[in-house]
């Protein structure tokens, strides 16, 4: 099965990429995650947990990128 | 009559040809990143294994109405809402962490700190997500999931300071 990695956007939510978590290179799913954050601001959030993650490992099958907030 | 038909011929073949070669990139899969902002990063090559898809919902402007988008936007908030243990009450979603209570609603967080403290106010402040434009049940469902994994969020959001990522440092696009 594929690992997704999802964000919300205009669209309701959109994949952003998906890839084999058996065999993909992660520091390269890794790179490219940081590369979106760097953009954006969104951080991955593990969707199994909830929680946010710094890394995405391959146990992780959907990873949400959340983007960031500003109040007022 | 021969030549006339020679020429058709050749017309529809040229036109034929511009459909066939007015792909970009030559592979169907690279065009499907569902952010622009992902386009250019070449991830077939750089992943290895990695398969760039989108799915036939993700093509908002081609294929998906409105109504459809709401749907998928509000699935989702249910997902977090479950995750982060939250209660919908109304328009509102409640969020418990310790003693600390948030109210969630269409660009609005109450908090509540010390639950069980009767002369504890709430207070409040507006948020939005400035970067991108999403659906309202996916912008309270990303602060929902932003405040249970940090709830000092609140405090950084009412501080006006700009936009804020989920781990608390000030974020702007440059």
């Amino acid at each position: 099965m594929n690992a997704r990695i999802v964000t919300f956007s205009s669209h309701g939510n959109t994949t952003l990429f998906e890839y084999d978590p058996a065999s993909a290179d992660m520091d390269e799913v890794n790179k490219v995650i940081a590369e979106y954050e760097a953009k954006t601001g969104a951080q991955p959030f593990d969707m199994a947990t909830g929680e946010r993650i710094k890394k995405v490992t391959r146990q992780q099958n959907e990873v949400l990128m959340v983007h960031p907030i500003a109040g007022g | 009559m021969v030549s006339l038909t020679v020429s058709l011929v050749a017309f529809f073949a040229l036109i034929a040809w511009g459909f066939v070669f007015a792909r970009p990139h030559g592979n169907p899969m690279a065009r499907e990143i569902g952010d622009p902002r992902l386009r250019g990063n070449n991830l077939l090559d750089r992943v290895g294994l990695a398969v760039i898809i989108g799915d036939p919902f993700e093509h908002g402007a081609q294929g998906v109405d409105v109504f459809e988008r709401a749907d998928r936007a509000k699935a989702y908030l249910r997902r977090i809402v479950a995750l982060t243990g939250a209660v919908q009450m109304g328009n509102n979603y409640v969020l418990e962490i310790g003693t600390t209570r948030f109210h969630v609603r269409d660009r609005y967080v109450r908090r509540l700190q010390g639950v069980s403290d009767p002369k504890c106010e709430y207070e409040e402040t507006c948020f939005c997500l400035p970067y991108t434009r999403v659906p309202t049940a996916e912008q309270i469902a990303t602060a929902l999931l932003e405040l249970a994994n940090n709830p000092a969020l609140f405090g950084r959001w009412s501080a006006q300071i700009g936009a804020v990522k989920a781990d608390g440092e000030a974020f702007a696009r440059t």
